[in-house]
């Protein structure tokens, strides 16, 4: 559990969409799990949110997107964090996505796809999982 | 208090009656209540039973009334236009969705300008001859043009992309002859550019030689539930609230018959708020509208009445959402008569096309056919609140690929059951005088009444979104429910019980009409940033700067109405970021509180 303390994440929401309940509630719970939770508020571009990353030092990126914007702004992210040699940060999406589009953010390199109804534990058990076997 | 009641008495042996009533609960509980709380070895029972103790010196005519009647708790009449018309409606198979020329269309728009037009022309040639119900892309919402870096990968995607006067002009090329802009009416589903649009709604009257004031429909114009939810403000509160003034003050003048707005805590809601504070947020949003109206020197009772509401929230529990809507009508009517002085009795009611529902926030994913009979629940709870029993939203909502045909089909075939076999909408508030529906609308009054002091003693609607108090408030609203629900306090079917290997996957099939091309969407930024330079290029562009200065030079002095000016400018090609940005300049640009 005191490992949880060093977990830190970056919960953002990239383009111009504004339905931010499940970015504050994740945002809320992963505090709540014990993790070091920074949200950036609204309408942060990819190259913010990269920056935002690296800088801040953080072991994950949560990206909330309900806008079907979501392939287009992913795949900018990854371009912006690899430009910043961010490439190694755990990345995983939440929102809105349709089945058939979870495998093509997977093949991007998102870790995990997290829709609708997901609990934060399970978000939360995900992460330290994915922490622990990239250690 | 106690006086009052006592005035109020039924009839002169009530207080005898009740103390009878009182006698028969307090036995009713010794012998039937408190052996079974033994056997189930429970503290206290999880069901409540109400009676006239609960009721004791309530006020009929004061509290409740007659449908039509002040406070209008009992509902807005007691004869709507669809109930008269039911009959009709269903012997010529009428299609809501279709619209004809007395309503807007189905609410849409994608891709550019021309991509949606073709669209509006072939659903004209199926008949489905609504004004247009326009959806803005994220870039329009949010003032910027769709060569804007901001806009990348946005343009045409949720709604369509409008940067200036030719776009808005290019959706109307259809809308002529019997569809005439006299005609037919029109939404803007628009709040931060609100003045924008509707200045580009009078210039194109201008052009087609028809006066502004032939013009109908409805802005949404609703500027502050942005900042308390859904986000796509521009400028601080206070500027928002000039630029919402300058709106009200033109519409009355020169587009009288256009409603000015329409508000609502739908959008609140959703992002997590309590019903309470649903009420309460847009409660105290209608009251600084309504003052911004008052502060410039309108009659309350001529500009209230061209006020409309879209939706408050819904849930699951229905006598609750119930009670809801008649504490929203009766909190309304006493706000605009005992504070702002109302005695029009058209400027006291909530007018929305909807009163309750479950809200898409009650939808789920699992097992999404399940979502029919959620959405069902709200019908029935809509019909016995006044208004149709209208199923909502269609079960595939939370699938996030559009509403299928499926989908769309059953719930229109569900509105109907529900308004043509089971007689639902034939009594008006049939909750009226029950004992638990009137205790429970009274204490969703009270409690949405004492968030109203507290926002009130914060300095009203503006300050507590300026210290994010609202924000703050219902994002933890979210994360307590979501607690609730991860700690299986509340039950939602599918997602956090009933789950296991032995629960079937329901599947039926599903056709997405190809409302909007794959194809077209995929090329509409770069067609739309082409056809933008292209404007930019032809336009005079000594006319632009200059009618820019003036509009930012009166921008400066907060008692000017610039909407005059942002008709020039609309006229004079200038594109709605180059407004928004002049406006930017002077107002600067809202930064929401930490969370």
């Amino acid at each position: 559990m005191t490992d949880n303390a060093k977990i830190r994440v970056l919960i953002a929401k990239p383009g111009l969409d504004g339905h931010e309940r499940g970015a504050r509630v994740i945002a809320y719970g992963l505090r709540d799990a014990g993790f070091e939770v920074i949200y950036t508020g609204l309408r942060q571009t990819p190259a913010q949110i990269a920056s935002a990353a690296v800088q801040e030092d953080v072991d994950v990126i949560g990206l909330s997107i309900l806008s079907g914007a979501h392939l287009a702004l992913t795949k900018q992210l990854k371009e912006q964090l690899a430009a910043r040699k961010g490439e190694d940060i755990l990345l995983i999406v939440g929102g809105i996505i349709p089945e058939n589009d979870i495998d093509t953010l997977k093949q991007m390199g998102v870790a995990g796809v997290f829709t609708a109804g997901t609990p934060v534990s399970q978000v939360a058990d995900f992460i330290r999982q994915n922490l622990q076997k990239a250690a | 208090m106690k006086e009052d009641k006592k005035k109020d008495r039924l009839c002169p042996h009530e207080e005898q009656y009740l103390e009878k009533v009182a006698k028969a609960r307090e036995q009713w509980e010794e012998k039937l209540i408190a052996p079974r709380l033994k056997r189930f070895n429970l503290e206290k029972p999880n069901t409540s039973f109400y009676t006239p103790l609960d009721r004791a010196g309530s006020n009929f005519l004061e509290n409740v009334g007659f449908p039509g009647l002040y406070p209008f708790t009992a509902g807005n009449s007691p004869l709507e236009f669809w109930k008269v018309h039911a009959r009709l409606a269903a012997e010529m198979g009428f299609r809501p969705d279709w619209g004809g020329t007395r309503g807007v269309g189905k609410y849409g728009g994608f891709g550019t300008a021309g991509d949606y037009r073709d669209y509006l022309i072939r659903m004209h040639s199926m008949g489905r001859k609504g004004g247009p119900n326009i959806a803005f892309d994220l870039a329009t919402q949010c003032g910027l043009d769709s060569d804007s870096e901001q806009a990348l990968g946005e343009v045409g995607r949720v709604g369509v992309a409008i940067d200036c006067f030719q776009d808005f002009a290019t959706i109307y090329e259809p809308y002529t002859g019997e569809l005439e802009i006299d005609k037919v009416p029109s939404n803007f589903t628009i709040n931060a550019p609100c003045c924008v649009i509707i200045a580009m709604y009078a210039v194109l009257a201008k052009k087609r030689g028809i006066s502004p004031a032939a013009l109908r429909g409805t802005p949404q114009n609703d500027i502050l539930k942005e900042f308390i939810a859904r986000g796509t403000y521009i400028y601080p509160p206070g500027p928002s609230l000039r630029l919402f003034r300058d709106s009200l003050v033109f519409l009355r003048e020169k587009m009288p018959l256009l409603n000015v707005n329409s508000m609502g805590g739908y959008h609140i809601r959703e992002a997590g708020a309590t019903r309470e504070q649903d009420l309460a947020f847009s409660m105290a949003n209608a009251a600084a509208y309504l003052e911004a109206g008052v502060e410039a020197g309108l009659d309350v009772n001529d500009f209230a009445a061209l006020f409309t509401f879209n939706a408050f929230g819904g849930s699951m529990e229905m006598y609750h959402e119930i009670a809801f809507q008649r504490a929203a009508r009766r909190v309304y009517a006493r706000m605009l008569k005992e504070q702002f002085g109302t005695t029009n009795p058209k400027a006291m009611i909530i007018r929305q096309p909807i009163t309750a529902h479950i809200g898409c926030s009650s939808t789920t994913l699992q097992r999404p056919l399940n979502n029919w009979i959620r959405a069902a629940v709200g019908g029935i709870a809509a019909g016995m609140t006044g208004a149709i029993p209208g199923v909502f939203p269609p079960f595939d909502e939370p699938l996030g690929l559009g509403h299928s045909i499926e989908a769309t089909q059953m719930q229109f075939d569900a509105t109907r059951i529900l308004l043509y076999e089971t007689g639902i909408t034939d009594v008006l508030d049939p909750w009226a005088g029950s004992y638990f529906m009137e205790t429970l609308t009274d204490e969703i009054e009270a409690g949405a009444l004492a968030e109203m002091d507290k926002i009130n003693q914060m300095g009203g609607t503006v300050a507590a979104i300026e210290s994010g108090y609202m924000q703050k408030a219902i994002a933890k609203s979210a994360y307590e429910k979501q607690k609730r629900i991860e700690a299986r306090q509340d039950f939602v079917v599918g997602v956090n019980c009933f789950t296991s290997e032995l629960e079937l996957e329901v599947s039926i099939n599903r056709d997405v009409e190809p409302t909007y091309d794959p194809a077209l969407m995929a090329t509409a930024e770069e067609r739309q940033v082409e056809s933008l330079k292209k404007m930019k290029a032809s336009r005079d562009n000594k006319a632009v700067a200059s009618l820019l200065n003036t509009l930012k030079a009166h921008a400066k002095d907060k008692d000017k109405n610039l909407m005059p000016d942002i008709c020039d400018c609309v006229e004079n090609h200038c594109t709605l970021q180059e407004i928004c940005d002049v406006m930017r300049e002077v107002f600067g640009e809202f930064k929401q509180a930490k969370l």
